[in-house]
């Protein structure tokens, strides 16, 4: 196996794993679940089985499949455009000035746009409204970061296994971490 | 400095073409790591070039090791200042028009800060300290991680990330979330009210500019004209209560507005508007009452398609909207209707549409309040743009730690393969959680290691090995017969139990000088443990 499929499978698992720990109540849990399950290649379908559990694996993999539908974008673009100019048309009705119209315009096509970067950010986002995206990216930075700290001690501990430390820097460092995790574990 | 100089890359990026922000891996990785360590080669190596050798990228990953674990405690507090003072010129000029439109618009001037102050530090409960709500949410209910259905259990637990200073920031804000997700599943509602306080208690705390106290402010005058099942959830008991007081300063203190016009750099002509309607707000909240109640049937219909995704949340709720929120508005007795009741307030449109729009944007305004708890250095910023802008940026970092860290992970172990017939072997327990499957091919001197475990030890084990040659044959023979699988309720990220096992058992018995290792299960149960759920296993 080379080196980036190692690296994918191994992201792949880690990312299963935190979706699988909220049990299909979030979108991006679901949406990861439902693309971890859409591939067709070996690897991913041991993982995923072997990650989820054989038998909630089959469950999780409909209940993906089923929340992941992709409604009309071109009907939400239609309105929220309609939208748009219903307000600017309104806000000049109220004798509001201009610049102050253009303003107001501006900072909201800019929300927009970083609202537009998020949703491809989070897994899942494209199909959430914004006030889900922000609840679910909540959720979802809690168990990215998570996900980085375990990541993290485990990489400190398999660079101990393999001897990269020596002597008492090795003890400094076991310390440290252990404390760190049981820190973090409670 | 090295940080910084990232994080300005980052930003003269996004400035050129602000919708790029796709992570481009490896000329991030290769422009911080050059800034950061001197061990730009081995970086370079692990971005370029995918066939090394195994000994240079062992290298580089003990050079990217230190780089990890400057990572976190320090890569926030760079980029806060370097992006902030970007952010801050970029912002200036549009300062005033977010702040005009998203907390003018409200009609809720900075200047109703100080009554507000005032009634809600009287009315909260004195006797609900810290240390007790901290207690009572930190006991782990072992079974209910079920629970967890309620999204908005999720921003109750935001509450306590602000008093998880001091510790590692992942670890106390976790641990305390997780206390809380057990907690208000166990002890629904009157928990979820407590936490409330406890959200407004921290979001209080954590504010400390003007413009951050003049969101809260509108949060607080719409949590008293709003009446949700949000609400309930919010501590809208305490808001209420506090209510009443506010509006009796209002029309008390109705002659100082003018010395309170102080706020952070709004348009003085929507301050100007706004004082004129908090004046006459004070005084006609009888009017708006009756209002308010023949709103209700126009309302009804359009809150009620807005709102069904919130009745779905909500409806177990009711009662206790219907128990707990006392005063001001008399649509409070009617808990059981299903809908959102708000009233419009005076110089605003009655237009339902507007209404809706005005809960629905002082919603996301809430969500953004408990982010910017989460996400660091964000407790200056405000307006939605340079929130969202943050959050993007910290998102995105985490994701490009667990790609590095993956990629780290792949490289420290020489071999992973995935041998299906092994993997579906028929000592595998379907009751097991597994998530292991590199483990045994990191070690070929494994057997050794192996007569040190219990075998009542409860590991996270894989029950199916890859298969790796004679070595790992062996070491699944042997696993299988010594190691028994447990039900775990939990997952990991990561694939290296054993490791870990084994390596802590022997190095804290090391450090520690014990001789009997410390006790294995808590050690397997913890580590193994994200830590965003909890299952105490021992």
């Amino acid at each position: 196996m080379g080196i980036m499929d190692k690296k994918k499978a191994i992201k792949l698992s880690a990312d299963l794993a935190i979706a699988s720990a909220r049990k299909g109540t979030t979108y991006w849990s679901r949406a990861i679940i439902a693309k971890a399950t859409a591939e067709n290649n070996d690897c991913s379908r041991i993982i995923v089985e072997n990650i989820l559990g054989p038998e909630r694996a089959e469950r999780l993999e409909k209940a993906s499949k089923l929340s992941a539908v992709r409604y009309n974008n071109r009907l939400l673009r239609s309105r929220k455009i309609l939208k748009k100019c219903h307000n600017v048309r309104r806000a000049l009705r109220k004798n509001v000035p201009r610049r102050v119209v253009a303003a107001n315009s501006i900072a909201k096509r800019m929300v927009e746009k970083r609202t537009q970067v998020l949703k491809g950010l989070v897994p899942g986002g494209e199909f959430m409204d914004e006030v889900s995206l922000i609840e679910e990216t909540l959720d979802y930075l809690v168990s990215l970061r998570a996900q980085v700290d375990v990541m993290r001690c485990l990489a400190c501990a398999t660079d101990l296994v393999n001897g990269k430390y020596e002597g008492k820097k090795k003890l400094a460092i076991v310390k440290r971490r252990v404390c760190g995790l049981l820190l973090l574990f409670g | 400095m090295g940080m910084g100089d990232k994080d300005k890359f980052e930003l003269e990026n996004k400035s050129e073409d602000p919708m790029n922000y796709s992570p481009d891996m490896s000329s991030d990785w290769r422009f911080g790591g050059s800034n950061l360590t001197n061990t730009s080669v081995g970086l370079i190596s692990v971005g370029n070039s995918m066939s090394v050798s195994k000994g240079d990228l062992v290298g580089s990953s003990c050079s990217s090791a230190s780089m990890v674990d400057s990572f976190g405690p320090t890569i926030w507090e760079h980029p806060t200042n370097s992006q902030s003072l970007s952010f801050c010129d970029i912002s200036v000029p549009n300062n005033s028009n977010t702040l005009s439109t998203l907390g003018m618009r409200k009609g809720t001037p900075a200047s109703w800060r100080s009554g507000i102050d005032r009634a809600l530090d009287m009315c909260w409960n004195p006797q609900n300290s810290m240390s007790k709500r901290a207690a009572r949410f930190s006991c782990f209910n072992g079974g209910n991680f079920n629970d967890m259905v309620n999204p908005f259990a999720v921003p109750e637990s935001m509450g306590l990330y602000s008093r998880g200073a001091g510790m590692m920031p992942g670890a106390q804000d976790i641990l305390a979330g997780n206390g809380m997700k057990s907690a208000s599943g166990v002890q629904s509602q009157k928990n979820e009210l407590n936490a409330g306080e406890a959200l407004k208690d921290a979001s209080l705390t954590v504010e400390h500019g003007a413009t951050d106290g003049s969101l809260l402010r509108n949060e607080r005058k719409s949590e008293s004209l709003v009446k949700s099942h949000d609400e309930a959830k919010q501590g809208v008991g305490n808001g209420g209560s506090g209510n009443e007081s506010d509006e009796a300063e209002f029309s008390g203190g109705g002659q100082e507005e003018p010395s309170m016009l102080e706020g952070p750099g709004g348009a003085p002509s929507t301050k100007g508007l706004g004082s004129k309607k908090r004046k006459r707000n004070g005084q006609d909240t009888d009017l708006d009452q009756p209002k308010g109640a023949s709103q209700h049937p126009g309302e009804s219909a359009k809150d009620n398609t807005e709102q069904k995704g919130d009745q779905n949340h909500s409806t177990g709720t009711n009662k206790a909207t219907g128990k707990h929120s006392k005063q001001g508005s008399q649509a409070s007795d009617q808990p059981k209707e299903e809908y959102i009741h708000v009233r419009a307030r005076r110089g605003q449109a009655t237009n339902s549409h507007s209404l809706a729009e005005r809960v629905r944007r002082e919603k996301i305004s809430e969500r953004m309040k408990f982010l910017q708890d989460l996400v660091p250095g964000c407790s200056k910023v405000t307006g939605k743009a340079v929130m969202l802008d943050e959050i993007i940026n910290y998102v995105q970092s985490l994701q490009r730690q667990v790609e590095f860290l993956s990629m780290k992970l792949a490289t420290v172990n020489p071999r992973l393969d995935f041998n299906i017939e092994g993997l579906l072997a028929k000592d595998v327990n379907p009751s097991v959680t597994c998530w292991s499957f590199i483990y045994a091919s990191i070690f070929p001197d494994m057997p050794m290691a192996y007569p040190s475990l219990h075998p009542s030890q409860q590991g996270l084990i894989q029950a199916g090995i890859p298969g790796m040659g004679s070595s790992s044959d062996v070491l699944r023979r042997t696993l299988s017969s010594q190691l028994t699988p447990l039900t775990v309720g939990f997952k990991e990220p990561t694939q290296l139990p054993n490791v870990w096992e084994d390596e802590l058992n022997n190095v804290v018995q090391m450090s520690y000088g014990t001789s009997a290792p410390p006790p294995p299960n808590s050690h397997d149960a913890d580590v193994s443990l994200p830590a965003g759920h909890m299952k105490v296993e021992l």
